[in-house]
């Protein structure tokens, strides 16, 4: 966003919160990254219990996947639109984005429900387990995520509009929710589809 | 920066990004369910198609693609770093086949 390049530290060229942002994001891919080298150490692996492939419902997933694409297509137009002065867009993609994350989430709710219906669960062994770790961490990030979405929404919907600096904390929400986005990306072909 | 006076994409743009996203999806599972028939080539193909699907949004979504190269630097290092934990660790689990 525009406003994030108006005060940039004369040393790293770039906004100092921004650079926090994205530190913390590059932390964030070796918290992942850890979590899914130790899913792949389990994986392929014969453990007592029901396996994950007896359980999988990749056409669902496939929807929820898609679904979380298309959220950050809305956050992205979300930011655009401030970069415009539109605040009602704003809000609309704002809370479009909220939901499609809430969205999401159900589904997410529900497979982990119907995989425990049907004896996976997080103590059946030691894949389940980073299964349940890996997923729900991410699960986590996406909850975080719509709640942050809904608060500046709430935000904005009170005060008719969101401030430079309020501008500046949707930008950062938009790098985060686009994060979660792609470690799904990564999640759905390594967890689901290899 | 130089990379600040790239012009970000358009609404219009977005749309298409999504799109692409959509049937590079579509794609994926297709890929899943004909795994017989593409045989030993249907993983390499679905890494490929999520690496694609990655930069995209991370380049354009994220906008990585025209920001400061100190964040670029940033972001890159993190993936290099989980990229060689994950080298190593599955390097390890190939040669001990501990489990």
């Amino acid at each position: 966003m525009s406003n994030s390049h108006a005060y940039p530290h004369e040393e790293t060229g770039v906004e100092t919160r921004k650079l926090g942002m994205w530190v913390f994001l590059s932390t964030e891919i070796l918290f992942f990254g850890t979590l899914i080298t130790t899913f792949m150490i389990f994986k392929g692996k014969n453990f007592p219990g029901i396996k994950l492939t007896d359980v999988y419902d990749i056409p669902f997933t496939s929807i929820s996947s898609f679904i979380l694409l298309m959220s950050s297509l809305t956050m992205v137009l979300a930011h655009n639109a401030l970069e415009n002065s539109d605040q009602e867009k704003t809000r609309v993609w704002l809370l479009a984005t909220a939901m499609l994350g809430a969205v999401f989430l159900a589904g997410q709710i529900y497979e982990f429900t119907e995989f425990y219906h049907k004896g996976f669960e997080l103590d059946t062994n030691i894949f389940s387990s980073s299964f349940y770790v890996l997923t729900g961490f991410h699960g986590l990030h996406v909850f975080i995520g719509v709640v942050l979405l809904l608060g500046l929404w709430a935000i904005g919907q009170r005060q008719n509009g969101l401030s430079l600096n309020q501008g500046m904390n949707l930008e950062f929400i938009a790098l985060y929710w686009h994060f979660v986005d792609i470690v799904w990306i990564v999640l759905f072909t390594v967890v689901y589809l290899i | 920066m130089s990379e600040a006076h790239l012009e970000h994409p358009t609404p219009k743009m977005y749309v298409q990004i999504a799109i692409l996203l959509g049937i590079l999806t579509a794609i994926e599972v297709a890929l899943y369910y004909t795994e017989e028939i593409v045989g030993v080539f249907t993983d390499p193909l679905l890494v490929i198609l999520a690496v694609g699907k990655f930069v995209i949004v991370v380049g354009w979504f994220m906008h990585l693609k025209f920001e400061n190269k100190t964040v670029n630097r940033f972001f890159i290092g993190g993936m290099i770093l989980a990229l060689i934990l994950f080298a190593i660790v599955m390097f390890e689990r190939a040669s001990a086949n501990y489990i």
